[in-house]
Formats: C-alpha cells, sequence, structure tokens
C-alpha cells in the first residue's frame, strides 16, 4: 500500500474543571463572549442555554463562529503547535495552522455549565505504517529522495485524537512502481 | 521501572495541581490526563494494564506562557489584509435616557462585508476548519471614550445583491448587555462616496439603492452617515447614535 497523506485533528476539550491556565483563559473569555453574542439569537431573554438557542432559534449555530473571535488570540499564542499531544518520545511534534473552536455546551445563568472544545488541524503528514497502537508518521514535506532517510515520529491512538482527512497521493504511484 | 515513573508523575499531577498552577510551570505542557475525565483522559489510562498501548509522559522544556488577551475583536484597525479603498470610521454614542449626554464605556461592535461583497461572519460558520489567520475579518470592537466616540480603521465596504452598502453595528452597555442593534446607511447619488467606489469590480449594475432596500427603505435619516473623501486620499465615515442606557 502506498504512503497515505493523513491530517490530524485533535479534540480539546476545556470545561470548568480546567486547571492549566492557557485552558482557564479559553474557558472565561468564551463564556464572557458568549454571553454577549447569544443576545442576539436570545429575544426577550426567553432562554438560558446554548442548547435551548440552538433548538429553537435560527441561525443560533453561527455562535460557535461568533464565540470564537475570544479564542483566536489564543490559538495564536501556541504559535502552531498542537498542544497536549505527544509523540513517543514524550515530545510536542504536531503543528497546525487550521482550528475550530466550537461550543458544546453553555448557560447564561451558571458559568459551570459552560463547556467548549478546539479542534486543531494538524498541517499535512505521511502515514508510513501502524506499529500496535502506534502511528508511524513524518511531515509530508519534502518527499523523501529514493532511498533516503526520513525522520519519523510515532503517535499514539487515543481519545479526542483523530485522523481528519486522507489522501491517497497519486504521484506516489509511479515512483513506486520503478 | 519506567512505568513507574509515569505513574508517579501521574499522581503528582493530580496531588499537587494549585501549586504547579501558581507557578505556572509544568503543568502548561503536560497532556490533559492530569485535568479532567471528559477531555482526554482515555489517552493514558491504559498505564495499568500494560506498557504496550501507554502514552509517553511528556518531557519537555514548558511553555507556552499564555497572557490575558482581549477578545480578538477588540482592536481599531478591522482591515485583517483586505484591500479595498481606506475607510476610517467614527462612531459617537449617546445616551438617550440622559438628554443625550455621551455615553462613555459602552462596547460598539461592527462588521461590514469586503470588496467583494463577502463576510468573515458567514463563511466560517460551518464545522469546517479554517485558517486562524484569516477569520474574523473586517469585524471589530472598541470601547467609547469619555466623548462617547468610537474609531475603526477598515476598508470601503462593497456590496452584495438584495443590499444597499451598510455597516452592521451592536452596541452592547459597559456590562455586555445589549442596547442597540441597527445598520449604517451611506448616502448615495452622484458625487457620493458610494459612487466615486463604483461598487468596486463588480460595478453598480442592479445595486439596491437606500430606497429599495428591506432595511432602510422606512427611512433612512437616523442611519444615514456624513461620508466624505476620495478613492486617493481614503474616506471619513461619521455617525452618531441614541441609545437608551
Amino acid at each position: 500500500m502506498p504512503d497515505r497523506l493523513i491530517t490530524l485533528c485533535y479534540r480539546k476539550i476545556i470545561d470548568a474543571t480546567a486547571t492549566r491556565p492557557w485552558d482557564k483563559l479559553v474557558w472565561g473569555d468564551s463564556y464572557t463572549e458568549f454571553r454577549l453574542q447569544a443576545q442576539n439569537f436570545n429575544p426577550e431573554n426567553r432562554y438560558r442555554s446554548f442548547g435551548e438557542m440552538l433548538h429553537y432559534v435560527p441561525g443560533a449555530e453561527r455562535l460557535h463562529f461568533l464565540v470564537s473571535g475570544a479564542v483566536t488570540g489564543y490559538v495564536q499564542q501556541l504559535s502552531e503547535r498542537m498542544p497536549d499531544i505527544f509523540n513517543n518520545l514524550g515530545r510536542q511534534f504536531l503543528r497546525f495552522n487550521r482550528f475550530q473552536f466550537e461550543l458544546i455546551n453553555s448557560d447564561l445563568q451558571d458559568k459551570s455549565k459552560h463547556q467548549v472544545a478546539v479542534n486543531f488541524v494538524s498541517t499535512t503528514l505521511r502515514w508510513h505504517d501502524t506499529v500496535g497502537q502506534l502511528l508511524l508518521v513524518s511531515d509530508a514535506a519534502p518527499a523523501a529522495a529514493p532511498g533516503g532517510e526520513v525522520l519519523t515520529h510515532l503517535v499514539q491512538l487515543q481519545a479526542f485524537l483523530s485522523i481528519y482527512s486522507i489522501q491517497t497521493p497519486e504521484t506516489d504511484a509511479p515512483a513506486n512502481a520503478g | 521501572m519506567e512505568r513507574k515513573h509515569f505513574l508517579k508523575s501521574l499522581l503528582l499531577g493530580a496531588a499537587s495541581t494549585p501549586v504547579l498552577l501558581s507557578a505556572c510551570g509544568k503543568e502548561t505542557v503536560s497532556p490533559t490526563a492530569s485535568t479532567s475525565g471528559t477531555s482526554g483522559t482515555t489517552g493514558t489510562t491504559g498505564s495499568s494494564s500494560g506498557s504496550g498501548s501507554c502514552a509517553v509522559a511528556p518531557t519537555e522544556t514548558e511553555g507556552p506562557f499564555p497572557t490575558k488577551t482581549p477578545s480578538s475583536y477588540v482592536r481599531t484597525d478591522i482591515t485583517d489584509g483586505k484591500t479595498g479603498y481606506a475607510l476610517t470610521i467614527s462612531i459617537t454614542v449617546n445616551n438617550s435616557n440622559a438628554n443625550c449626554a455621551a455615553l462613555a464605556g459602552a462596547l460598539v461592535d461592527i462588521w461590514h462585508c469586503d470588496a467583494e461583497g463577502n463576510y468573515s461572519e458567514y463563511g466560517g460558520s460551518g464545522m469546517q476548519a479554517t485558517n486562524y489567520q484569516s477569520v474574523h475579518f473586517l469585524r471589530g470592537r472598541q470601547v467609547t471614550d469619555a466623548s462617547g466616540k468610537v474609531t475603526f480603521r477598515s476598508i470601503f465596504p462593497g456590496w452584495y445583491s438584495g443590499r444597499a452598502t451598510h455597516i452592521h453595528v451592536h452596541v452592547y452597555s459597559a456590562t455586555g448587555t445589549s442596547l442597540k442593534v441597527t445598520q449604517i446607511a451611506f448616502p448615495e447619488g452622484s458625487g457620493t462616496a458610494v459612487a466615486a467606489v463604483n461598487g468596486y469590480a463588480k460595478g453598480l449594475s442592479g445595486y439596491t439603492a437606500n430606497a429599495q432596500d428591506n432595511v432602510f427603505s422606512d427611512g433612512v435619516s437616523l442611519e444615514l452617515a456624513t461620508v466624505t473623501g476620495s478613492t486617493t486620499a481614503g474616506f471619513q465615515l461619521a455617525w452618531a447614535l441614541s441609545v437608551p442606557a
């Protein structure tokens, strides 16, 4: 099987139990922003939870994106390094430049119910093999010269980490055949 | 041996969280495993059932060190690399409950479309991940000064089918309560900025005038801004509104 090009998605969930500085800032500021923006979808303050707005108010799904503005600055502070995911040597190694913020639950009157996720999508990786629970991957670019050495990472398949996209490069076929 | 080490580090993380937190130390880069039951714990719980399926604990230089950042909306320059004729937007907020005195400390949130008529507000609402550098363009928020004024630097909005040129405005009280959602209308006809910009690349064929616009057609007298300037020197927009605060 030819090597496949993949991106990984890490869904980082942040809720009231967050203890680390970055997580707490994202949690607190996204709640403040939610309370501001929710007023656009909450005529006469009829609803108090995000779930109710999503169910009853047309367009309320835009709140995911609208609230993300409070989080973008913190995402930029990560300098494109994906948090929390380590290779088998215990080092952070994934880079990202795409993300998607997600409101999971929130409540205008009860901050403790506020729960969000930041979905980080990695840059493209070349998936060479799978060793037990570990994916053997390398940076997709540059492609290895025939017979050349490529530095690789082993990464554990774990909860909240998934393969986000996959492509089987056609350009690899002639190289493999030759 | 290594496994013992790992388990110990987990235990340590759970027991001494407050200390680590105040020191802003290693805790910032440790995996989610040490925080909550819902955020990725499963990756390391396998540690008791054999070394084959457990993730390696991180061993890395500490960091990053996050700093409190205002919402990315809070800024003066909202162009985000979007090109077009420069537009300075000055908005003055008055309090209709206090003899129209200037309202200081109010949050003014504005957003408008780019030269082609596209919004950041609608493009990014799907479930697709987007590049963090390109989201929320042409949207910004400022707090009014003692004279009730905020100023933004942007570009002259384009237009899209069915609407006259406009800028969305949402005013909140200092505590975040919504006070007014409205839109700014632009003067039109010969000699105006709208005529000078001429709809950018797409021209003005099919443009919706204020009188036909379904938001402004009930009269734009209170929504109409003063717009001066030129395509070479840039445009200045000034507008005042009163809100009950």
